[in-house]
C-alpha cells in the first residue's frame, strides 16, 4: 500500500515537472516584450535639427530610409510570429509523442488546417490587391497624359489663334494703308477715301480670317473623323475580346 | 475591462503591421464566405480603415461619450453595407481569434475576456444605432441618373432620381457606388436645396486613375442605377439662423454643398447677404459661372466672384482662394462656409481664424467616421 502511495506520489510529481517543462517550452522563445525597439518607434523617431545651416542630413532620404526599414522590421516580426508558431507546434507533438507512424499528422495537424486557409486566401488577396493597384496607377498615368496633352492642344490652338488674328490684321492694315495712298481723284474727297480704306481693311481682314478658319476647321474635322475611326475599331476590338472571353469562362 | 492591459496588448498586435488585419479579414471570409461580397475586390483601403477604427477605439474606450457619437455613425454607416446583428458576431469572433494568434504566450484568459467585453460595448453601440436608424429611412436608395452633362474636359454635373424620395439638409452628402464599381464607395453632395420633383444633382470631377469618378463622369452613366447612401454631413445652414452675413468659398466641384445652402437661403423670407467666392486652377474649371452668375442678378442680396489660381489670360481675380477672399477686406463679422480641396480649406481655415473669425463660425465637413 505504501509503494502504490510513493508511486502515486511520484507519478503526481512527474506529472507537474512534465507539465511546467511544457509550459517553460510554450512560452520560451518569445521575445521579451520590455524596452524592445518597435517598428513604430521607429516610423516615429525624431531628431533636434541641427543649429548650423546646412550640417544635416537632407531629410526625404532619411525618412525614405526609414520607411524600407519599418516595412523590413514589420516583416521580420511577422516571420518570427510564425516561425514561433510552428515551432510550438512541433514542440506540442513531440512531448505528446503522437507520431502514429504518419509524419504528415505530425507536420500538419487538423488545427493548423484553418491557419492555413486563413495564409492561402491572404495571400491571394494581396495578389488581387497588386493587380486593382497596378491597373489604377496605370488609368492614372493615362489619364494624366490625356490631360498634359489637352492642355498642350488648347495651347497650341490658342497660339494659333493669336496668330490668325495678328496675321489677318497685318494685311487688312497694309491694304488700307495702299487704298488710302491712291492718288485722289478731284471728284472723291477725303472721307470717301477713307471708308474706301476701312472697307479695304474689313475685306481683305474676312477674307484672310475666313480662309484660316476653313482650313483650321476642315484640319478638326479630319482629327474626329479618325477619332471616330479608332474609337470604332477599339469598341469592336473590346466586343471581340469580351465574346470570347465569355466563352472561355463561361 | 482593464483599459491598459487592453492597450499594451493592441500595441503588441500592431507590431504586425498589415498583417494583423489581412488575417482578420482572411479568417472571417474563411469563417462566413457570404460575408466577402459585402467588400471590394481590393481590400486594401479597407484593412488601412479597419486598423485605424481599432486605433481609435483602443485610444478612446475609457471616454465612453466621445467614442459614442462615433460608433453611432459608424454603426448607422454600416447599414448600407447590408450590415446586420449577426455580422457582428462573426466579425467578435474572427477579432478575438487574430488577436489570439498575435498575441502568442501573452494571451491569457483575463486579456480574452477584456477584448470580449470591449467589443461587445463597440458591437452593442453601433447596431443600436443601427436598428434606430431603421425605424426613421431605408438602408439605401436606388438612384436613376437621369441626365450627364459634362461641363468641363474633368467635371461632369449628373441629375439623379432616388427611388424612394430622398429627405436631406442642404449642404449634405451621401455615399455613391455604380454598379461598374461594386463596393466601391465615394462620398458626393448634393448641388441643389430639395426640390418638388425630388431629383438631385451631383458636380463630379474626374481624379486621375479614380476608379469611381471614372466611371461617374463617363457619358455611359445616364440611365444607370446607382445606389446611395443615407444623407450625412454638418456642412448646413446654422438652425436658427445666426443673423451674420454669409461668406461662401467654393474651390473647384466644392461648389455643390455651397450652391445646395444657397438655394435654400434664396427661399427664406429674409436671405441673409452672402458673397460667394468660387475659384479654380484655370477658367475652364470654373464650370458653373454662368448658373452662379444668373442666380446673382436675380439675388440682390447675393454676390459671386470667380478667380483662378494658375491662368495667366484670366481678366478676373488671380491667385489662391484665400488669398483673394484676404484682398477682399475684413470678414470677421461674417459666418463662412468652406468646401473644397482639403488643402484650400486648412488654409482658408487657418487664415481667417488668424484674421480674428471664432472656429464656431467656420463650416466645414467632418465625416469624423469615414473619409469622403
Amino acid at each position: 500500500m505504501t509503494t502504490a502511495w510513493f508511486d502515486e506520489q511520484d507519478r503526481a510529481e512527474q506529472d507537474r515537472l512534465e507539465q511546467s517543462r511544457v509550459e517553460r517550452a510554450l512560452s520560451t522563445a518569445w521575445f521579451d516584450e520590455q524596452d524592445r525597439l518597435t517598428p513604430e518607434d521607429l516610423q516615429t523617431a525624431t531628431f533636434p535639427l541641427t543649429r548650423l545651416g546646412r550640417r544635416g542630413y537632407e531629410e526625404e532620404p532619411v525618412r525614405g530610409f526609414l520607411r524600407m526599414v519599418h516595412a523590413e522590421f514589420v516583416r521580420l516580426v511577422n516571420e518570427r510570429t510564425s516561425l514561433w508558431q510552428e515551432v510550438q507546434q512541433l514542440r506540442r507533438r513531440v512531448l505528446a509523442g503522437d507520431t502514429d507512424g504518419d509524419p504528415q499528422a505530425v507536420l500538419f495537424g487538423q488545427a493548423d488546417a484553418h491557419i492555413h486557409a486563413v495564409r492561402i486566401l491572404s495571400t491571394a488577396q494581396t495578389t488581387a490587391d497588386r493587380y486593382v493597384a497596378d491597373a489604377q496607377a496605370y488609368s492614372s498615368r493615362v489619364t494624366e497624359e490625356a490631360r498634359l496633352r489637352r492642355d498642350h492642344i488648347m495651347q497650341e490652338a490658342q497660339q494659333h489663334s493669336d496668330m490668325l488674328l495678328e496675321d489677318a490684321h497685318a494685311r487688312a492694315r497694309e491694304a488700307a494703308v495702299s487704298a488710302l495712298n491712291l492718288p485722289a481723284s478731284p471728284q472723291t474727297d477725303r472721307e470717301q477715301q477713307a471708308a474706301r480704306a476701312e472697307l479695304a481693311y474689313l475685306r481683305t481682314y474676312s477674307d484672310v480670317y475666313r480662309a484660316h478658319l476653313r482650313a483650321y476647321t476642315e484640319g478638326v474635322l479630319r482629327s474626329i473623323d479618325e477619332w471616330e475611326r479608332k474609337e470604332a475599331a477599339s469598341v469592336k476590338e473590346v466586343g471581340q475580346g469580351h465574346a470570347s472571353h465569355q466563352s472561355n469562362g463561361r | 475591462m482593464d483599459v491598459v492591459r487592453l492597450r499594451e496588448s493592441f500595441a503588441r498586435v500592431a507590431m504586425h503591421g498589415d498583417e494583423l488585419p489581412l488575417f482578420f479579414y482572411s479568417d472571417l471570409f474563411i469563417r462566413h464566405p457570404e460575408v466577402r461580397e459585402m467588400f471590394p475586390v481590393s481590400m486594401a483601403a479597407q484593412r488601412g480603415n479597419f486598423v485605424d477604427a481599432l486605433m481609435k477605439i483602443v485610444s478612446q474606450v475609457d471616454r465612453v461619450d466621445d467614442l459614442t457619437a462615433f460608433l453611432q455613425g459608424l454603426g448607422r454607416d454600416h447599414r448600407r453595407f447590408g450590415a446586420v446583428a449577426g455580422h457582428y458576431e462573426a466579425v467578435g469572433a474572427s477579432l478575438l481569434a487574430t488577436l489570439e494568434h498575435f498575441s502568442g504566450p501573452a494571451w491569457t484568459p483575463e486579456l480574452a475576456a477584456d477584448w470580449q467585453a470591449a467589443y461587445g460595448l463597440v458591437g452593442s453601440i453601433m447596431t443600436e444605432a443601427a436598428s434606430a436608424d431603421e425605424q426613421q429611412r431605408p438602408a439605401c436608395w436606388q438612384g436613376t441618373v437621369v441626365a450627364h452633362e459634362r461641363r468641363s474636359f474633368d467635371v461632369s454635373v449628373l441629375t439623379v432620381r432616388p427611388e424612394p424620395r430622398m429627405d436631406y439638409l442642404p449642404g449634405q452628402s451621401v455615399a455613391i457606388e455604380c454598379p461598374s464599381r461594386p463596393r466601391l464607395w465615394r462620398y458626393y453632395s448634393m448641388a441643389n436645396a430639395p426640390r418638388p420633383d425630388g431629383l438631385l444633382e451631383f458636380h463630379i470631377r474626374l481624379i486621375d486613375g479614380g476608379a469611381v469618378s471614372m466611371a461617374l463622369t463617363s457619358s455611359t452613366i445616364t440611365d444607370t442605377e446607382l445606389r446611395l447612401g443615407a444623407p450625412i454631413g454638418v456642412l448646413t445652414l446654422s438652425q436658427p439662423p445666426s443673423g451674420r452675413d454669409l461668406l461662401l468659398m467654393a474651390g473647384s466641384t466644392g461648389l455643390a454643398p455651397l450652391k445646395a445652402i444657397l438655394e435654400q437661403a434664396a427661399a427664406l423670407p429674409q436671405p441673409p447677404k452672402a458673397h460667394l467666392f468660387f475659384g479654380a486652377r484655370n477658367a475652364d474649371g470654373l464650370y458653373d459661372l454662368d448658373s452662379l452668375e444668373k442666380m446673382a442678378a436675380q439675388h440682390p442680396w447675393l454676390t459671386v466672384t470667380p478667380a483662378v489660381s494658375a491662368d495667366p489670360r484670366f481678366t478676373g481675380e488671380t491667385g489662391s482662394l484665400p488669398e483673394v477672399v484676404a484682398r477682399h477686406g475684413d470678414w470677421s463679422r461674417h459666418e463662412a462656409y468652406l468646401a473644397g480641396p482639403t488643402e484650400m480649406v486648412q488654409e482658408a481655415v487657418t487664415r481667417l481664424t488668424s484674421a480674428g473669425m471664432a472656429k464656431d463660425h467656420i463650416h466645414i465637413e467632418d465625416f469624423g467616421w469615414s473619409e469622403p
